[in-house]
């Protein structure tokens, strides 16, 4: 297979968006969701139990939202690109019927210790509710020789 | 489940704070399949963390886990089975059973690859109770995981936040007491 393509620092703009990924909800993603993350708590796939909870409906998990997003950056940065830190809160959820859709922004880049690092906004969002889980990433790219 | 009446958060706070697990390390080392199945979940395609092919002709050399604190906190807790504690459980004793998480951070300083060999050690940064719309007594639990690999290296450390809450059915029974 040939090599992706790899991002360098100083090719980096500022306010440049990342496209991201789009997902639909569905049946037979919550069971992928609990495959993948190995969560086998019933309120990401029972919807009785969730409602027994105050819930609404079941809503996708930790592991789940964490995977779309590192992939948000690790599908931008490139092979040689490094996830310093992420960081991500929860505010709503993302549900059956739901597409979720997670993108990402460069808000700013800047060298430390001879090294160019970009800092990016991300997020996960749907129709029905916005924005749902906003978050924050560092990366670090390599440079050009 | 604790009696909310009886839960004194200030005891809890007190005796859990700064509470620390042995280092327990994972059964097996960071594999292909777990990483195939956490991939599939988002549709991620990404050579480097599927194909080893691929990843050879990269300078990793070897398939990479994907940088997620999730699946770093897989590979490092499946201890002995059955496992010595439930990773995905608050460790803090708290009125209600339910989970819901509020938010995580990671911090990496190193990659994952397929062959390594993980270990946790767990500790318990803050407990706090705040009102939230599912439980007025809602008892939020910060708990930081530090990753390290064979090499007795940090590769990352998370901090989560969760809260933990009563079903409506457990506060209409705690109203009742």
């Amino acid at each position: 297979m040939a090599g992706r393509s790899q991002p360098y620092w100083e090719d980096v703009a500022v306010d440049e968006e990342i496209e991201g990924l789009s997902l639909d909800i569905t049946a037979r993603r919550l069971v992928l969701q609990v495959s993948g993350s190995q969560d086998w708590y019933p309120v990401h796939f029972d919807a009785g139990f969730a409602k027994k909870g105050g819930h609404t409906d079941v809503f996708v998990n930790t592991g789940f939202l964490q995977a779309a997003l590192v992939r948000v950056i690790t599908d931008w940065m490139g092979d040689e690109g490094f996830l310093k830190k992420l960081r991500f809160e929860m505010r709503r959820q993302q549900r059956p019927g739901d597409t979720m859709v997670c993108k990402g922004k460069v808000v700013s880049k800047y060298e430390r210790d001879g090294e160019g690092w970009v800092e990016v906004e991300v997020r996960a969002e749907n129709e029905r509710e916005g924005v749902t889980t906003p978050g924050t990433a560092t990366v670090i790219l390599p440079r050009r020789k | 489940m604790t009696d909310s009446n009886a839960y004194d958060i200030e005891e809890v706070r007190r005796k859990y704070i700064g509470f620390e697990t042995a280092t327990a390390r994972g059964r097996y080392p960071v594999e292909y399949d777990a990483i195939r199945r956490h991939c599939l979940m988002v549709d991620d395609n990404n050579p480097l963390f599927l194909d080893p092919e691929y990843a050879k002709t990269t300078s990793h050399g070897e398939v990479l886990c994907p940088p997620s604190g999730w699946l770093a906190l897989y590979f490092a807790s499946l201890g002995p089975w059955p496992a010595v504690f439930e990773p995905l459980f608050p460790i803090v004793p708290t009125p209600g059973k339910r989970i819901v998480n509020m938010s995580q951070e990671v911090e990496w300083s190193a990659r994952i690859k397929v062959g390594d060999h993980l270990s946790v050690k767990r500790r318990i940064a803050d407990v706090f109770q705040k009102t939230v719309s599912l439980d007025p007594e809602a008892v939020w639990i910060v708990a930081e995981a530090v990753i390290s690999n064979q090499r007795g290296e940090t590769v990352c450390v998370i901090r989560n936040t969760m809260l933990t809450h009563r079903t409506p059915e457990e506060m209409e029974e705690g109203s009742r007491k």
